[in-house]
């Protein structure tokens, strides 16, 4: 007998009604439009809002692994690796501390790095908000980039 | 090879698979918000700037449920040649994901197959092995059938001495 594509369609449809039920209404669910690294406090900027705050002596915070920092980062940023933040923390908290505008990013799209480093400086005191979609929006922008391992 | 349509082992190959499909789906619909980041790690539905997060949002809310829903049917032989096809078919879109994060150097961590929390198995060359295991299980379950029993024609005569 061959298969029936109608019952695999039924299953389909079941498991998408059950599962959109279910994050509507178990209370475990989330905003199915909006990106769920975001959380409660967390602000972001686009690029060109991002480029306007670098021109304006923003200090840019770089959260991705220290390799991708040293490949290439935004001008003036420092780095302060997500999987690396007391040691990293600790060398630049002076400037951290004496700074009014904080952006972090991250590898964008599937990075919750600058996030999770925007939330960590919160914590300690320092506000700092995050680019949003991390370096690719930056990059595709067209805006400026620094090749090198030194800020 | 006549023990691969023995009744008894079609049943246990489908309810085997049945039973990993409905153990995979738990962790993922009982903490969806760490599923999700599983998801986006993949970088496959989203988020991008072209598919924004939707896709990727309604793939982690809805896939756990069609494993479970899938697995379910595989265990009760509820319409199970159509569950073991749908069940291969996820294996393939398991395996091209995988294929994907391997080609591209992607380190997703965690390949949210049985868990989303804590240590997860990475994705590798290890998990493309399972899933190549598990796809042909699902095959097996679509394309072979143990043979029925041989219907009874009304015209067919009465055993001698009844």
């Amino acid at each position: 007998m061959p298969l029936r594509p109608l019952r695999i369609v039924s299953i389909l449809a079941c498991a998408a009604v059950l599962g959109l039920c279910w994050n509507g209404l178990s209370g475990r669910g989330f905003a199915l439009t909006q990106n769920a690294y975001l959380q409660e406090g967390d602000v972001e900027v686009g690029a060109p809002e991002a480029r306007t705050r670098l021109d304006q002596g923003a200090l840019f915070l770089d959260a991705r692994p220290i390799a991708f920092y040293e490949m290439s980062h935004i001008p003036g940023a420092l780095p302060l690796p997500e999987d690396d933040f007391d040691r990293s923390f600790a060398k630049i908290e002076p400037r951290l501390r004496s700074s009014f505008d904080i952006v972090v990013y991250c590898s964008g799209f599937g990075c919750e790095a600058s996030h999770l480093v925007a939330r960590k400086l919160r914590e300690r005191g320092i506000p700092a908000i995050v680019l949003a979609e991390g370096w690719p929006a930056w990059t595709d922008a067209g805006y400026p980039v620094k090749e090198g391992p030194r800020p | 090879m006549r023990w691969l349509r023995h009744p008894a082992f079609y049943w246990l190959v489908s309810i085997g698979l049945g039973a990993v499909f409905v153990y995979a789906s738990f962790a993922k619909i009982a903490h969806p918000q760490d599923f999700v980041r599983i998801v986006y790690r993949y970088r496959l539905a989203g988020p991008t700037a072209g598919l924004g997060v939707v896709p990727a949002n309604v793939l982690a809310v809805v896939l756990p449920w069609i494993e479970g829903v899938t697995g379910v049917l595989l265990i009760t032989g509820l319409w199970r040649r159509e569950a073991a096809a749908l069940a291969g078919g996820m294996l393939v879109t398991f395996l091209a994901a995988v294929s994907y994060v391997l080609w591209q150097g992607i380190d997703v961590a965690h390949c949210g197959c049985f868990t989303v929390g804590g240590e997860g198995r990475g994705a590798g060359w290890a998990l493309i092995a399972s899933d190549l295991a598990l796809l042909g299980a699902a095959l097996y379950v679509v394309v072979v059938r143990p043979p029925e029993a041989a219907p009874v024609s009304a015209s067919d005569p009465l055993p001698a001495g009844r």
